[in-house]
């Protein structure tokens, strides 16, 4: 009985979670293009405000682009959490590892 | 006029200079800060008074027993929206769904000016106008002030949840401690500035992209009328340009359908990422 009960709860789980994480997944590209962006932005504005053009500017691009990297893979690692079936952590699993 | 100065006369705005050097900008093809892009801001103020008007005629003629076809249609897009927001919003704050299908309903409006054919608009302006180079851009979200504007609205409203939600100190916190915790306190900052300003941008750079785009691919189909359709050819290319036209005009409302779509739903998730509490 207890077997059958889990995939359940967990598939009703995962089938709340799905469409508010499929739209984000559907926004993982510009994402990952505008931390770039935003990345030599804020460089931009820094270098500008200290006079030390381009060290900041190329700096935070490099910054942005790990962010973007960081961000699209903290998505896919939710998608495949997704397609095993499995649900994300509940709130009380995450808070164990915080 | 040539094909590159035809593309070049439609995606131009009609500019108001607010000063001399403004103008002697524009003038010059300029951007400059100081100007007015009256066509947006007369399209978006009118799409908007649209919106208000059937919402206030509507709610007049409210009828609870058997509703009449317009307002089941209006129903079915509200259930819409509220059920998005209860799926992607955690916790309840009457702003966001008002908010989420103003931000559905006028930016699908703007967008679908991209289905009027190109030249119609433009034409009928040139013709009251009297002036036959008088600039018209007809879709809102097409020039990249539109969207950047929502997107900046958006964006303070993000900061406001986020300091009302976590407290200014947990917000200087997250600041500080995220994402690599608390001995790269420098780095943290600068990446998650970086982050925080990566979501109105990526909210706008998306909308305007993908209307620019399409509505450059309608300007090109609109170019074989008028560059090879000349003659016995027209028999050819005419056909053709309306069989084009009529599927991207099909595929581009499956766009403007999305892109509205996104940008309602991207808001409601970071209003959402704003309302939870480290």
């Amino acid at each position: 009985m207890k077997e059958e009960s889990v995939p359940e709860s967990a598939e009703m789980s995962s089938r709340k979670n799905k469409p508010a994480l499929n739209f984000l997944l559907l926004s993982a590209g510009s994402m990952f293009t505008s931390m770039i962006i935003a990345g030599f932005l804020v460089g931009y504005v820094i270098d500008l405000l200290f006079d030390t053009m381009p060290i900041f500017l190329l700096s935070c691009g490099v910054l942005g682009f790990i962010g973007g990297m960081m961000k699209v893979h903290k998505l896919l690692e939710k998608m495949s959490l997704l397609d095993t079936g499995k649900a994300k952590p509940t709130e009380s699993e995450t808070s164990k590892h915080d | 006029m040539g094909t590159v100065e035809y593309i070049q006369h439609h995606l131009t705005n009609n500019t108001l200079a607010l000063n001399a050097e403004a103008q002697e900008a524009i003038d010059k093809g300029q951007m400059t800060f100081w100007a007015l892009n009256l066509d947006t801001i007369a399209f978006s103020l009118l799409l908007g008074a649209l919106i208000v008007f059937v919402a206030a005629r509507l709610g007049k003629q409210l009828e609870s027993g058997t509703p009449g076809g317009f307002q089941n249609f209006v129903e079915s897009v509200l259930d819409f929206v509220s059920t998005n927001v209860r799926d992607a919003f955690p916790g309840h704050n009457p702003l966001i769904a008002p908010l989420a299908l103003t931000i559905f309903l006028w930016v699908w409006l703007m967008n679908f000016m991209d289905l009027i054919p190109v030249d119609l608009l433009p034409y009928l302006f040139q013709l009251i106008t009297g002036d036959s180079h008088a600039y018209l851009k007809v879709v809102p979200t097409t020039d990249l002030n539109t969207p950047l504007a929502m997107a900046a609205v958006v964006f303070g409203l993000i900061l406001y949840y986020n300091i009302k939600c976590k407290g200014l100190v947990g917000f200087i916190k997250m600041f500080l401690f995220h994402p690599f915790g608390k001995f790269f306190v420098p780095v943290n900052i600068v990446m998650t500035l970086i982050e925080e300003v990566s979501k109105p941008l990526s909210l706008a750079l998306r909308l305007f992209g993908n209307m620019f785009a399409g509505e450059l691919v309608f300007l090109l189909i609109a170019l074989i009328g008028g560059t090879l359709a000349v003659g016995a050819a027209a028999l050819f290319w005419a056909p053709l340009q309306a069989i084009l036209d009529l599927g991207w005009l099909i595929f581009h409302l499956l766009v403007i359908t999305l892109q509205a779509f996104i940008f309602m739903v991207l808001t409601i998730v970071y209003l959402g990422m704003a309302h939870e509490e480290h």
